[in-house]
């Protein structure tokens, strides 16, 4: 796990071009911005599709309100971007990072409900019309989205609180929480 | 500096936001301000985009029940809003953008009252293509809100004192 983190801390070290746009005086600065606005267009294109899901606004067809979730999606893909310029600036800020793990684990947690929700119930909940409940499976699923998205959102916010020290000579767990001295 | 800033900053809440290592104080008050963030831009972009004519086929007077949740994200948004500004009072109202960023967030409410008047008030708008009055205000309430994202988050590089001390 040691060896994989960093690796993937050389590899984002060697992402040299966003650096000079990243510690430009306006560079990470647009990117936070950019990263916001597209965590708030997830936030409420998903999240009301979700809350549909949950029962709320019930008069609106699923599959006709499924047609706002590129707009999400576009929003995922802004923040996944300027995420990654964010990665290849200050690797270590994130990689040995304890909040950064925990948003990570949320993120896959999230795709991985994206993925049961498209395999498995999109078929028959693209069908619920005005007026419809969408079955069990479906609103565990949407409630499920909003807990991890938010939880994505507040590690991601954790970020600067647990910004990773030095490592000292002890020895460290499982995963680094601690920039390895080089 | 303002005394009212140097009182302010001396009392315990302001001290315990600023400068509680708990996660319980800084941490969690910015967590709840970005998720509340999230939610209200976020369902007032969704509202928009389906008045600007994406998702046709969702009645638009439905949306208004929605509204209560962006409500709630609003007003969690307001207490942890007001929870930053006693931990950094200075830092905030000696920096333009702060004023700037409030000035979008009244704009965007005048915007939204206009948009519960003559879309959701409106029963024959529910599934027919958007007025041309209506576009505007969606468009309006896109910048509004984009504008009161990007100036609040320039108050972490704008700001010229962090305290009155400083």
């Amino acid at each position: 796990m040691h060896g994989f983190q960093i690796w993937l801390f050389r590899t984002f070290l060697a992402m040299k071009w966003v650096k000079p746009f990243m510690t430009s005086k306006w560079g990470w600065p647009f990117c936070e911005t950019v990263h916001f606005l597209g965590l708030s267009l997830l936030m409420g294109t998903i999240g009301m599709f979700d809350l549909r899901l949950l029962g709320m606004g019930k008069r609106v067809p699923l599959g006709a309100l499924h047609k706002l979730v590129p707009w999400g999606v576009a929003g995922y893909i802004l923040a996944l971007l300027t995420g990654i310029m964010f990665l290849g600036t200050e690797p270590d800020q994130y990689l040995f990072n304890t909040a950064f793990h925990l948003k990570i684990l949320f993120m896959t947690m999230a795709g991985l409900n994206v993925a049961t929700f498209y395999l498995g119930v999109f078929r028959r909940v693209k069908l619920v019309g005005s007026g419809e409940d969408a079955e069990r499976s479906a609103k565990w699923i949407g409630a499920l989205s909003l807990f991890l998205w938010t939880g994505v959102i507040v590690f991601g916010r954790m970020l600067t609180f647990y910004r990773p020290p030095d490592c000292g000579s002890e020895a460290t767990t499982f995963v680094l929480t601690c920039i390895p001295l080089r | 500096m303002h005394p009212f800033f140097v009182w302010l900053e001396a009392t315990s809440l302001s001290t315990w936001i600023r400068e509680s290592t708990s996660v319980w104080a800084f941490p969690t008050i910015l967590s709840v301000h970005t998720v509340g963030m999230g939610f209200v831009a976020g369902l007032n972009a969704a509202v928009a985009l389906r008045i600007l004519g994406f998702a046709p086929a969702v009645p638009l007077l439905e949306l208004r029940r929605f509204l209560p949740v962006m409500w709630i994200g609003f007003w969690a948004n307001a207490v942890s809003g007001v929870l930053l500004l006693i931990g950094y009072p200075t830092k905030a109202f000696t920096n333009p953008v702060f004023y700037l960023k409030l000035t979008f967030i009244a704009l965007a409410l005048l915007v939204l009252g206009s948009i519960m008047r003559s879309v959701f008030g409106d029963k024959s708008l529910d599934l027919n293509p958007a007025t041309r009055k209506n576009r505007t205000l969606a468009w309006w309430s896109l910048a509004c809100w984009t504008g009161a994202i990007t100036a609040g988050r320039l108050l972490a590089y704008t700001y010229s004192h962090l305290t009155s001390k400083q």
